[in-house]
């Protein structure tokens, strides 16, 4: 079995009118055993930028927690939050660095810039960045969540919408993926307020 | 001291052991070749250059769903080999009779033999029988025919679509080798990953292995079922490359046979 397809994992992002929405699956397994259902794969930097980590789970952690560790030192030099194509680009820089023996995971960076324009971007697992006006996906299911998403993304959704698309087109996605499943959850990031809901899927 | 001399010795004759051995051995191999490992096995060694393979993939999508009254078949009309667009307009739909028609994406090559032996069955069943072969026959037909090649198989990746004997209608999914199943919409093919969620979004269908048993049908009408697979081959052209340049929809019900065809994209 491969290695990135050894804890399996879902993550797609896809942006709206003036906001964004994350989502990723709970599931964590070894091999095909289920340890965890209620895994934790997206994270916030700051109120307005959420990164997505998909692939193995030790580095999906270990990369979280160096990625915090950078934002922490930034926000104290510069006193402000990161913007999202700055983190985007820390994060392909420190992907880089292990180009010969990189960390197995493949992010998804979501982040609402300073004038409310929504952004999205994934790297490859050596830091490779690939930007996106509509959707991106990431993961074992990533092949599943191509076909969902094009087929039921429509630009300018508002949240409500928005949050009815991503979810309906990962909980689809997933099911057609032993790996990955056991529910999903949703973040979607408006200029005003952040709303978190847990999806309820198939739990096999 | 001793031992080094017993031990040198040791060497020498096992030394001129392993010689007679060899040349034993390469007579051997040369009457009777063992069986060539893979070259990618980690067993075999250090990598060797792919050797020929009597296979090539030449890609497409295949779909079919099953409505209460009629049968949609489609395929996209690419063929590809590699990176390199063969032709644009190849029909992967093969018409077998009035009520059944084959969709089969993968080795063109084997395709069509697939569908020459089973146009020779069928003509055989009419001689003998007065009549067309009904799909569900056709669809324990295909799958003996895949089985006979068990060890040596059609690169053929089908579904099959048509009326059943109450004429409703009826989609089987194959793999290679023949397992097959009656189920309500079934996509094959390079796009099959990219199709298959959304068909199960819009038509999910019980599983068989559920009591009571339910009807395998989608509630849909024709006309909404055929916008469906216009709407997922759109989408899957998108993000498959080797999905593309046009698709070909046979309709099948009551009325007989429709055909039509829509343009996707050629990059």
């Amino acid at each position: 079995m491969s290695i990135t397809s050894y804890n399996g994992s879902a993550l797609v992002a896809m942006i709206g009118k003036n906001c964004f929405a994350i989502a990723s699956d709970r599931r964590l397994g070894v091999n095909f055993q289920t340890i965890a259902t209620d895994y934790q794969r997206i994270f916030q930097i700051h109120d307005r930028l959420y990164i997505g980590l998909s692939g193995l789970g030790t580095d999906v952690q270990t990369l979280y927690q160096r990625l915090k560790f950078r934002h922490k030192l930034y926000q104290l030099r510069e006193e402000r939050n990161m913007r999202p194509e700055t983190f985007a680009s820390l994060v392909s820089a420190m992907l880089y660095e292990k180009r010969f023996g990189p960390y197995f995971c493949e992010p998804i960076i979501a982040g609402l810039s300073e004038e409310n324009v929504p952004f999205i971007c994934t790297t490859d697992l050596i830091g490779a960045k690939q930007f996106s006006s509509d959707f991106v996906v990431s993961g074992t299911a990533s092949e599943s969540l191509y076909g969902a998403c094009e087929s039921m993304y429509k630009p300018d959704l508002e949240p409500e919408d928005l949050f009815e698309v991503i979810s309906q087109a990962l909980l689809s996605s997933v099911d057609r993926d032993c790996i990955s499943g056991w529910g999903g959850i949703v973040y979607i990031v408006t200029p005003e307020q952040v709303i978190t809901k847990t999806l309820k899927g198939r739990t096999d | 001291m001793h031992e080094n001399i017993a031990n040198i010795e040791n060497s020498k004759r096992a030394k001129k052991k392993e010689h007679a051995n060899q040349s034993r051995e390469n007579r051997n191999m040369a009457m009777m070749m063992p069986p060539r490992l893979n070259p990618t096995d980690s067993a075999s060694g250090p990598k060797q250059h792919q050797t020929w393979s009597p296979y090539d993939n030449n890609g497409g999508t295949c779909v079919a769903i099953a409505g209460a009254d009629y049968c949609v078949i489609a395929a996209d009309t690419r063929m590809s080999t590699g990176f390199s667009i063969l032709t644009r307009d190849h029909s992967k739909i093969f018409v077998i009779s009035e009520t059944c028609a084959l969709a089969s994406s993968g080795f063109q090559a084997d395709i069509s033999a697939l569908q020459k032996n089973l146009d020779a069955r069928h003509q055989t069943y009419q001689h003998q029988h007065g009549k067309q072969m009904s799909c569900p026959a056709m669809a324990q037909l295909l799958s003996n025919t895949l089985y006979y090649k068990r060890f040596f198989p059609y690169y053929a990746f089908n579904v099959l679509g048509g009326l059943d004997d109450q004429g409703k209608g009826c989609v089987y999914s194959y793999d290679a080798v023949g397992s097959y199943e009656r189920v309500g919409y079934a996509a094959q093919g390079s796009g099959m990953q990219l199709i298959m969620p959304v068909l199960d979004n819009q038509l999910k269908s019980a599983s068989p292995l559920v009591l009571p048993k339910r009807e395998t049908a989608t509630p849909l009408t024709e006309a909404e079922a055929v916008d469906l697979v216009k709407d997922t081959f759109a989408s899957a052209a998108e993000r498959d490359i080797y999905t593309g340049d046009g698709v070909e929809i046979v309709t099948i019900n009551a009325r007989g046979i429709q055909k039509q065809y829509m343009e996707l994209k050629k990059d």
